[in-house]
């Protein structure tokens, strides 16, 4: 029997079901969007796309979609023209809950069940609509909760698996709660109160009035949230925007596009999110206090090791380009760093890794995110700090810190080169300058040019045009340190940024860029000369807690 | 860094430090503009000097007037406003202006910084921050619509809860039926109900009568205007278009929008026959984009005989029933329902226009042109017009690309000029 696919909680499932429908929710995370790509726009929301892709795949058959937003629309419009589907219907659905919308959404539901009920052949069965309602039980207990755009189970499946509690899934088209209508005969009158009932469900951001929303925030035993939104769907982007700053419970946004490729992307924030609810490693293993203890942070560029002894000082640091393989990177850096310290393998009582290869490198007792590790040696370094701007080559991210050391928050930029350490790499390419000259020569700017590029690709050839105008070099230059600079104040602002605030990684080397923040935040930075062992020291501080 | 780029950077600044100032110095920027454009205009035509003048002082109101200001999406009818002595305007008005101020950059970080997605309409996202920032002074109240985007739903309602002032929204159902009609025009009577509370001035139905007559007849000499440009050359640019949408939008009903209608009718009555290519365009026009600009300025090599942002309006309506006339407009958008509608309305207009070819722009963030471009482009070639898919920003110079979106522009002109 085929399936009727669905992506909406306001989808009259009962009424599809009594109709002799088997009723499934649209719950695909393709590899990549290739074939919606060949008919729609890139730049719509994932959710909408994986739709088209599941349906252009010959995966679906028979969909009812919800006119929820612009998106599922357009899906719509373009499935209806490009897709070979048996059954294709959207319900129109409005933005208010009352009066007249009740009857309006009455009548759409009268016109489905004609409209399925002949493609079906079948009539609408009383037992089966009434025996179709199900509530679904409240979460009970400590739990945490993911909320905003719809989450799929690819996605949900790793939240599961790296929280220590257990998770609700409340996202878009998951929060379904339709109460059982009362039995009239008349089935307009049946459908009116069912109508009434599919409106009446906790609403979503499309509804005019989503005040009831704030149930979500407020349930019992609720210890945080996971806020998840999709690249090109802007309505729950709207409702982080209200809450990120008025709840009580610790608040992680992640953001996916909607393909199975944002899992391992997102691993190492949800990895973060997870060690502030779970005291960190004490008692994990037996190990002896004595000894040395190592810190490994294996990033994209280079690979760090810090040795500690058992009194906190610092033995040996090495940092290394982690070349083709993490897992050789970190072993090449260990056994430099153990030969710098006169050390073996067998002097280290424990080691902690970290960074992006945290995950495939062989030695190591425990792995701890970056950001975590980031933190804790920032707060080792300068104890005063209360954020730390982190700009590597890959990355750039902003740590909020609890006056122990612990993160109170943080946020990462997204896929995208732009502000990071690469971004000013590619520059330094363009105007054929060393990294140590992009660091210097913008601090000798005289007239001020705005880079407005965002787009790494589009900022190059903004630098190509201005080079080809002769503008000078420290005009240039300090207009990329400007760029830079931008995003990462920006990123400071959406952590809530405070001071003291110190900054870590490849970039903090570059006197431009640091100079160019320290300006945007009216505050000098703190930059130790260890900044960019910020990660790997961390970790070696929490090997030696590893008792 | 030339001298609007100063002022750019200067209404930036100080949005920081003292945004009553930055707010002043803005309104002066625009009456320096109204009156250079007097003195030295840079329109070819009576018309687009008349269009230019009603929207720059539309945009000087917003911020010196205050008390008298009420925001609106772009959809929404304004007759009962005009009607009560407001001033309504839009989101995508003013960020224009900010835009083409050179000023945007500093109040979309600022929305972002808040939260609001990146991928949202860039037009919303100035306006956001713009108000966040206490540049754009606390309207009066705001009205909106669903139509023709999700954005409206969401800046509306949350520029409501930022400014605290009472917010009415017009729920635009997707389906187009004399119900629906019925159900919006039941919504616009609650909506003179809200009016009323909020000013204590009763709608007057006899002269709402009076006014939506007057957006009538300023659509229908819209209408003949499109109709007498075929086989004629108009002479404009890229911002008129931009100017247009807010006179049919915001400013429609206005005795002064219906006088600029008529006398674009006027022109394209007696203008010289056609030269060069006529483009129909999709979507507003990214006129910051300065080749893209310096292209279409003046030019009897290529000219948009019709932009489907200003010619939407055109409904059969009786205007003895405000209400149902307005309702209609809405329900029976070119912007409303399925893509297919407006893809509809465009050919008919390329076809009243005879123009060349098409250019379907996808504005950042515009997720309902965006999902129909595809469609667009081939049912337009289909009937025969070539179309050109142009992706980027008509609002936030940081989309960039500047070289490369003239570069395909410029390409496709060539195509339909026969040279490729």
């Amino acid at each position: 029997m085929s399936i009727t696919y669905h992506v909406c909680k306001y989808t009259p499932i009962e009424l599809l079901t009594a109709l002799g429908g088997q009723c499934a929710l649209l719950d695909e995370a393709p590899e990549n969007f290739d074939l919606s790509d060949q008919v729609a726009h890139p730049n719509l929301c994932g959710f909408g796309k994986s739709v088209i892709q599941a349906a252009m795949a010959g995966h679906v058959k028979e969909l009812v979609l919800v006119n929820c937003c612009d998106t599922i629309r357009s899906a719509y419009d373009i499935l209806k023209t490009f897709g070979q589907l048996d059954f294709l219907y959207l319900l129109d659905l409005l933005h208010k809950q009352e009066g007249c919308s009740i009857q309006h959404v009455r009548d759409q539901l009268m016109d489905l069940a004609q409209a399925y009920s002949t493609y079906k052949g079948t009539q609408f069965d009383r037992e089966l609509f009434f025996s179709a309602f199900h509530a679904a039980p409240p979460k009970t207990g400590p739990h945490l909760a993911v909320l905003g755009a719809k989450m799929g189970h690819h996605l949900f499946s790793l939240v599961e698996e790296t929280m220590p509690l257990p998770v609700e899934n409340a996202t878009c088209a998951n929060n379904r709660s339709v109460a059982k209508p009362e039995d009239k005969e008349d089935f307009a009158a049946l459908m009116e109160d069912y109508a009434r009932n599919l409106l009446g469900q906790l609403p979503c951001m499309r509804m005019t009035d989503n005040t009831a929303r704030r149930a979500l925030y407020n349930t019992p035993g609720l210890e945080g949230i996971i806020y998840h939104t999709l690249q090109f769907c802007d309505y729950y982007g709207f409702e982080y925007a209200a809450v990120r700053n008025q709840l009580p419970i610790p608040l992680l946004k992640i953001e996916s596009d909607g393909t199975t490729q944002s899992r391992e992307q997102l691993r190492t924030r949800l990895d973060a999110f997870a060690e502030g609810f779970i005291p960190l490693l004490k008692g994990d293993l037996p190990m002896d206090k004595h000894g040395y203890f190592a810190g490994i942070d294996s990033g994209s560029a280079t690979t760090d090791v810090v040795i500690l002894d058992q009194d906190r000082n610092l033995v040996s640091k090495v940092i290394l380009p982690t070349g083709a393989g993490a897992s050789n990177g970190a072993q090449r850096a260990l056994e430099q760093a153990l030969q710098q310290a006169g050390l073996t393998q067998s002097d280290l009582a424990a080691t902690v890794t970290t960074g992006y290869g945290r995950g495939v490198i062989q030695t190591g007792n425990k792995s701890v995110t970056e950001i975590t590790c980031h933190a804790k040696g920032a707060h080792f370094l300068n104890p005063a700090v209360r954020t730390v701007i982190d700009i590597g080559g890959q990355d750039s991210k902003v740590i909020r810190l609890e006056p122990d050391g612990s993160v109170a928050n943080f946020v990462m930029n997204d896929k995208c080169a732009a502000g990071t350490g690469r971004f000013l790499e590619m520059m330094a390419r363009t105007l054929e300058l060393s990294l140590e000259e992009m660091s210097t020569i913008g601090l000798t700017w005289k007239e001020e040019i705005t880079i407005s590029s965002m787009c790494t690709v589009f900022a190059d050839s903004e630098v190509v045009s201005l080079v080809a105008q002769n503008k000078a070099l420290p005009d240039i230059v300090h207009g990329l340190n400007q760029s830079v600079a931008t995003r990462a104040t920006a990123l400071f602002r959406r952590a809530g940024g405070e001071t003291p605030c110190m900054m870590t990684g490849g970039v903090s080397r570059n006197r431009g860029v640091v100079s160019a923040i320290e300006e945007k935040l009216d505050q000098p930075l703190f930059i130790h000369p260890d900044a960019q062992l910020c990660g790997a020291l961390g970790a070696a501080l929490f090997a030696l807690e590893l008792s | 860094m030339d001298i609007i780029e100063q002022f750019g950077a200067k209404i930036g600044t100080l949005s920081d430090t003292n945004p009553h100032r930055a707010r002043q110095l803005l309104t002066a920027g625009f009456r320096a503009n109204g009156l250079k454009n007097k003195v030295a205009p840079s329109a070819s035509t009576k018309s687009d000097r008349m269009l230019f003048q009603l929207v720059n002082r539309a945009m000087i109101t917003c911020l010196s007037k205050p008390q008298q200001n009420v925001m609106v999406s772009l959809f929404t009818p304004c007759e009962m406003l005009h009607l009560q002595g407001l001033h309504p305007y839009s989101c995508e008005g003013f960020s224009s202006y900010l835009s083409g101020s050179m000023a945007e950059q500093p109040f979309l970080r600022q929305a972002e910084d808040t939260g609001i997605p990146n991928s949202l309409c860039s037009y919303h996202k100035v306006f956001i921050g713009a108000a966040q920032k206490n540049l754009m002074p606390k309207p009066r109240f705001i009205l909106s619509t669903s139509l023709a985007c999700d954005a409206n739903t969401l800046t509306f309602r949350h520029l409501a809860a930022f400014y605290e002032v009472p917010h009415f929204n017009l729920d635009i159902p997707f389906e187009s039926s004399p119900q629906a009609v019925e159900y919006v025009a039941g919504q616009l009577r609650q909506m003179a109900a809200f009016l009323t509370r909020q000013t204590g001035i009763p709608v007057d139905d006899g002269q709402l009568v009076r006014v939506v007559a007057r957006s009538q007849r300023t659509m229908a000499l819209f209408d003949r205007a499109l109709h007498r440009r075929a086989g004629k050359l108009i002479r404009s640019d890229l911002t008129s278009e931009l100017f247009r949408t807010a006179a049919f939008h915001f400013l429609l009903g206005t005795p002064e929008t219906e006088a600029y209608a008529r006398q674009l009718a006027r022109e394209t009555e007696t203008a010289p026959p056609a030269q060069g290519k006529q483009l129909l365009w999709i979507h507003t026009t990214p006129y910051w984009v300065d080749p893209l600009r310096q292209l279409f300025a003046q030019s009897t090599r290529v000219q948009i005989a019709a932009c489907d942002m200003s010619y939407e309006g055109m409904v059969e309506a009786d205007p003895t029933k405000p209400y149902e006339a307005m309702a209609r407009r809405l329900v029976y958008s070119p912007f409303n329902g399925p893509a297919e509608r407006r893809i509809q309305r465009a050919l008919e207009v390329a076809k009243t226009v005879q123009a060349d070819g098409a250019v379907w722009f996808c504005h950042w963030g515009c997720k309902h042109t965006l999902g129909g471009a595809r469609l667009g482009k081939k049912a337009f070639e289909e009937a025969g017009l070539p179309t050109l898919l142009l992706d980027g920003d008509s609002c936030d110079r940081g989309f960039g690309g500047q070289g490369q979106a003239a570069t395909r522009v410029e390409a496709f002109l060539e195509v339909l000029e026969g040279m490729a």
